[in-house]
């Protein structure tokens, strides 16, 4: 007995030497092709940032796909070009309004072929339209609008509408993509939303290669449609989507090269683009990142006093959103304009109306607002107290662990504070927040779900969506009326962008946003996107001669271009 | 531990065969204690422990780690006129003489939240390790003294939250309630640590009821509760103390794991919610040791330092130990 | 030995129960409303399809009957293997996901408690005889136990992975590797299993050293130690006897760790990003998946019921009372 902690002391000292003398030879081995499964890491392209599970689904018509199944898999008949604001063909040749914009007909390209080899033909497009038929299908709402759908020839596919809503067609056109109806057309109406289809036949440049918890593995289909027809190739042979297990994760993969692209949010990344860890961002200086959507203030206007406009515009005002800015976020996002449109959307911002009716941070402002309109400090604690004298006492809801958003809301409730408006933020959990959005039990909030699209038809359309209803699930989450505003909003989605009355509704809209302020602006968060150049050259970035695409792997981005970002990538060797 | 006796066949418990088999050990340190010193006169055996506790190095070594955090915890916040989580100072610079610990990449002070965390943690501690210590003791007298039916009714009730895992309990409840402050916390930690302590408690006050004294006063007529309150419960007075110090202890790494993985109450800064900010924003890859390092020690220090007085205590307890 | 196990066994069923209940009863008495927590995360921007897919949704979750025919359907489809399907993950089936986790978690789990609980002993009996050990072992065993395990866990990861560079920092192999029986995959796997593992086996290993070198320590000031050497035995057949007696605790209080040690395992992949059940459950808290977060809590439980009857088991091959049918064993 007295030899035997000897002896354990030595198998530990064994299993010791062994883990680590198997590092040394994996650093070795690393360079290796074709080394019993390995990846040739010159090949392969190492992203992360869009999927935060296990890939489990790949199935393209419910949202929870895989990352790539819609880009790589499957594709839309137009991607859109943020560059020029415009629909490319993409599976489609080209697509035509008629004269009176009742019928839209899309030719397709020749030659297409799923990764079964079978043709991509108008039927397939026909049958991909026709499942919005089916109630469960996201896109079912499509047929309050469109009457029908036709497959004259193979090439061919004219769409009737009932009321041609443009915008909202082209938003349409790039967002969903075509399932080849041959192999979808024997699955219930149950299996189409609720099917994994695994190993999914697409018309995409890649295939399905591997998955695990951890990861999605994509590789190189050969003779993908575009290389002839677009002379576009995709350069990586393998694509390892890693799972994101948590951003930090990701910051130490990107930073020893194992990770090419990161669309993770790096909180510092700031200081790492300052340091020599050979990081790179879309712009070399603040806000580094691209802006993907804007974040808000949404207000409760069936309550008072978020009900009253002078209040808003009060809290509008309170806010240091430069501190934001800076503090939380370490200049990797940017303010917004007051307007709350896109960068992206630059052209269609109404300079004089925003300066005009835009509003600034300024305290004092903010307390005249307040002063002005009626609410004062009547029973002396330092805080307003509304037009009947009740003390006001609003709170700010963030979800718990949104750490950044927690740190800004912080931000928000300190400035409302400063200028006497008695808010503070709160953190209940995520669910929690998600049942008070949708039922409308809150009094303030942040969100963005108002990403980059072809149009702010689709920004719009979020901030003033009527009928206002007992739960609202994705816009109009201030729950504001205005009958008139909406008007607006439809004409504009039925507006095509070359009429001159696109603009001019956009600027109308403008105004009636910024005078009502029915949500709040308040600052663009990036679309996050850190790479390295050990492996892969040729990002996208703001440099003269460099591509222009949206740097990004988040599902939706592929069909807003980033899938050419692929296309333009070039291997570090080759330089 | 309900005491080492009872693995041995031997004295008190031998006459109770049925718990030959139950030792029970606290979680994290196994506490031992010998046979229970009955029938001392409480004041002079009070002035005893006192005086060898004060010489016994252990137990004066760690009580001057507990106090100087305590300390720490309650006064140093005071000194500073901003909050823990204000971004007073530059972002991400290392300890200073004027952030001795440094900031976060916000530019918080980490020295304030530190000194805030320590006072989260010191009363977790107390009301996690107090609640335990209340609900084990109660069911554990009763079951142990009242027997029969009731105790084996508390026994399964003990047993089944005793092989329940606590931890994966506790996140499907915060999942659907949500823990908002450091109390509800506590009040949570206490409803699911208390099992081992009712077992120990039990078995003593197994060994304990057969006694003379215990007779005595039953005849005199004193009621079941008085007897548990005035009779039993002073005898075991020094062990139920030590348990009390391990509870705390172990209520203190159980908050930290829940803050950890972001089931801590909120608005309230805790070393745990620290490490957690820490490992969010990146502190491992950036290289802000300052950030993650102090609170991990802080903790350790607290229920190390907690932990050998524990065993100190154990010497001065159990004066057979002493010489060792 | 009969009636041991059957009250043992009988206790395990009547937890499992209980815990089965709790998972059940739960989240349906809670505020809120899976299926529509799941549209509102999907975002469907399109507020004519909300209704029909919630119906349809309760409908695949088995939300629409009456309550205890849900409970009834619960237990039935839990007998079957079938925990539902995930909210988060949908439509992959709760059970899957599940499996696909736990190999990790138990490639730390066993090794760790296994390992520290040997070692441990070893040196904490080591320990009790020799006073330079003694005061080398004690300080470090109090300082490891009192260790919360994600800190050292960050610690190592920092120190070792980040810094010194030997180790990876996160996944359960190497990202330019597919699974295969190869030497490199195996060496892969291993190394990102080191790091997790070691931080388990440290704050262990210091609870069992310092538990068995107390436990021995009791012992030897016991009655029939004293007796033994009074009667000139020799010291090590002391210490054997000792050392003997002083397991037994420790096995129960292994018993007792398991609910610790699976915590431990579960923020210990947290801080490594490794694909066990532990960073499973951290997305599934932030995705609001309550289908799998029931699902894991369930294994837990049953792994954790089954590793108390191996113990069990054990116990009464240790102890010869147990066996002899002297005692019934209280619990």
């Amino acid at each position: 007995m007295r030899t035997r902690p000897r002896y354990i002391a030595a198998l530990f000292t064994a299993v010791l030497l062994a883990t680590t003398a198997c590092e040394g030879g994996d650093g070795g081995s690393s360079g290796n092709s074709s080394n019993g499964g390995q990846y040739p890491r010159n090949e392969t392209l190492y992203t992360s940032g869009s999927a935060w599970g296990p890939p489990t689904t790949w199935n393209p018509i419910v949202p929870g796909y895989a990352t790539g199944t819609v880009g790589l898999i499957y594709e839309p008949l137009f991607i859109f070009n943020p560059e020029k604001l415009e629909l490319e063909p993409w599976l489609a040749e080209k697509g035509e309004w008629s004269a009176d914009n009742k019928t839209y007909t899309v030719t397709l390209r020749d030659g297409v072929k799923w990764s079964d080899d079978k043709p991509l033909t108008a039927d397939d497009v026909k049958y991909t339209v026709e499942l919005g038929k089916i109630k469960a299908v996201p896109y079912s709402n499509l047929w309050n609008w469109l009457a029908s759908v036709e497959a004259p020839d193979a090439r061919t596919v004219k769409f009737t509408f009932s009321d041609p809503r443009v915008q909202e067609w082209e938003n349409w056109l790039y967002e969903n993509p075509i399932v080849p109806k041959h192999i979808w057309e024997s699955r219930s109406e149950a299996d189409i939303t609720t099917h994994k289809n695994e190993k999914p036949i697409g018309s995409g440049p890649y295939v399905y290669q591997a998955h695990a918890q951890d990861r999605m593995v994509w590789k190189k289909k050969e003779g993908w449609w575009a290389e002839k027809a677009l002379s576009l190739k995709v350069a990586p042979t393998y694509i390892v989507d890693i799972v994101n297990s948590s951003n930090e994760v990701a910051l130490g993969l990107l930073t020893s090269g194992r990770l090419d692209l990161s669309n993770n949010f790096l909180p510092g990344v700031a200081n790492l683009l300052k340091g020599d860890f050979k990081v790179k961002t879309y712009y070399a200086e603040p806000p580094y990142m691209l802006s993907a959507n804007t974040a808000m203030l949404i207000p409760n206007t069936t309550k008072a006093p978020m009900n009253d406009v002078a209040f808003r515009k009060a809290l509008a005002q309170s806010i240091e959103v430069k501190k934001i800015v800076e503090g939380v976020y370490g200049n990797i996002v940017k303010a917004s304009n007051p307007t709350g449109l896109l960068p992206v959307y630059d052209q269609y911002v109404d300079q004089a109306t925003v300066s005009s009716s835009g509003f600034t941070f300024d305290t004092a402002k903010a307390k005249a607002t307040l002063a002005s309109a009626g609410y004062r400090d009547t029973n002396g604690d330092g805080k307003v107290e509304d037009k009947s004298g009740k003390p006001i006492s609003l709170k700010l809801i963030v979800p718990s662990g949104w750490t950044d958003w927690m740190e800004a809301a912080r931000v928000i409730a300190e400035g409302a504070q400063a200028a006497g408006l008695n808010i503070v933020a709160e953190f209940p959990d995520a669910a929690a927040l998600d049942d008070a959005r949708t039922a409308g039990k809150f009094d303030l909030l942040l969100n963005n779900w108002t990403g980059v699209s072809n149009t702010p038809w689709t920004y719009y359309n979020y901030v003033f969506q009527m009928p206002v209803q007992a739960q609202q699930f994705s816009a109009n989450f201030s729950r504001y009326q205005n009958q008139a505003a909406w008007e607006l909003v439809q004409k504009l989605a039925r507006t095509p962008s070359d009429d001159p009355a696109y603009k001019t509704t956009i600027t109308e809209l403008q105004k009636i946003q910024l005078a009502e302020l029915p949500a709040i602006p308040l600052w663009y968060n990036g679309m996050w996107a850190q790479y390295t150049e050990s492996t892969w050259t040729n990002w996208p970035s703001e440099a003269s001669g460099a591509p222009k695409d949206f740097p990004s792997t988040w599902n939706n981005m592929w069909e807003l271009g980033s899938i050419k970002m692929l296309t333009q990538l070039k291997p570090a060797s080759s330089k | 531990m309900s005491d080492v006796d009872s693995a041995r066949a031997d004295a008190a418990s031998a006459s109770d065969p049925a718990h030959v088999a139950e030792v029970v050990s606290a979680p994290a340190v196994p506490l031992a204690t010998g046979p229970v010193a009955a029938a001392a006169p409480g004041a002079r055996r009070t002035r005893d422990a006192l005086h060898f506790a004060l010489r016994n190095k252990k137990v004066v070594g760690g009580g001057i780690v507990v106090l100087a955090f305590l300390a720490l915890g309650m006064i140093a916040p005071l000194f500073y006129d901003y909050g823990h989580s204000e971004y007073v100072g530059p972002q991400s610079t290392g300890p200073s003489g004027e952030y001795w610990f440094g900031t976060t990449t916000f530019g918080q002070d980490v020295f304030l939240q530190f000194v805030h965390g320590i006072r989260s943690t010191f009363l977790v501690g107390l009301l996690g390790g107090g609640l335990a210590a209340l609900i084990g003791m109660t069911i554990g007298f009763v079951a142990g003294y009242v027997g029969g039916l009731v105790d084996e009714a508390l026994n399964m009730l003990t047993n089944i939250v005793l092989v329940l895992p606590a931890l994966a309990v506790l996140i499907i409840l915060h999942t659907y309630i949500g823990i908002s402050s450091v109390p509800s916390q506590a009040l949570f930690i206490g409803i699911f640590s208390w099992p081992w302590v009712a077992r120990a408690v039990r078995a003593q006050t197994f060994s304990l009821r057969t006694r003379d004294f215990v007779d005595l006063a039953r005849l005199s007529g004193m009621g079941s509760g008085a007897i548990i309150r005035r009779e039993i419960a002073p005898n075991m007075s020094s062990y139920l103390f030590m348990t009390f110090i391990l509870l705390f202890g172990g209520s203190v790494l159980f908050a930290a794991t829940l803050d950890f993985i972001g089931l801590g109450p909120t608005g309230v800064m805790s070393l745990g919610l620290m490490m957690n900010n820490a490992v969010h924003w990146s502190a491992l890859q950036l290289g802000l040791w300052w950030w993650f390092l102090p609170p991990g020690l802080g903790i350790t220090a607290i229920v190390g330092a907690l932990y050998i007085m524990n065993v100190g205590l154990d010497e001065v307890f159990n004066p057979k130990l002493r010489e060792m | 030995m009969r009636r041991y196990f059957a009250r043992k066994v009988a206790i395990y069923l009547l937890t499992f129960f209980v815990a089965v209940t709790l998972n059940w009863l739960i989240p349906r008495f809670m505020p809120g409303d899976p299926v529509l927590r799941m549209l509102t995360r999907t975002s469907v921007s399109n507020p004519d399809a909300i209704a029909p897919m919630r119906e349809y949704y309760n409908n695949v979750f088995g939300l629409d009957v009456p309550l205890w025919r849900q409970y009834l359907n619960y237990w039935a489809e839990l007998l079957q293997g079938n925990m539902g399907i995930s909210v988060w993950l949908f439509p992959a089936p709760v059970t899957e996901v599940i499996l696909d986790a736990v190999p990790y978690t138990l490639a730390l789990l066993i090794p760790s408690i296994l390992l520290s609980w040997y070692a441990g002993n070893k040196v904490g009996a080591l320990a009790a005889r020799r006073r330079w050990l003694d005061n080398t072992v004690l300080p470090l065993g109090y300082a490891l136990t009192a260790t919360p395990y994600m800190w050292i866990a960050i610690v190592l990861a920092w120190s070792l992975a980040i810094i010194a560079g030997i180790f990876p920092v996160a996944g359960g192999y190497s990202f330019d590797l597919q699974p295969s029986w190869s030497l490199v995959f195996f060496n892969s796997l291993l190394q990102h299993w080191f790091l997790p593992f070691l931080s388990l086996f440290l704050v262990a290993f210091g609870g069992w050293a310092i538990g068995m070198r107390n436990m021995i320590i009791y012992e030897l000031e016991a009655d029939y130690a004293n007796y033994l050497e009074a009667l000139g035995a020799p010291r090590r057949l002391i210490r054997r006897y000792a050392f003997r007696n002083a397991l037994l605790p420790q096995l129960t209080g292994l018993a007792l760790q398991l609910g610790v040690l699976v915590a431990g395992a579960l923020v210990t992949e947290i801080v490594f990003g490794y694909p066990g059940l532990g960073r499973l459950i951290l997305m599934a808290i932030q995705n609001q998946d309550f289908f799998l977060l029931q699902g894991a809590f369930l294994f837990i439980v049953i792994g954790v019921l089954i590793a108390n009857f191996v113990i069990d088991i054990i116990y009464v091959l240790v102890d010869p009372r147990t066996r002899t049918g002297m005692t019934g064993g209280a619990a």
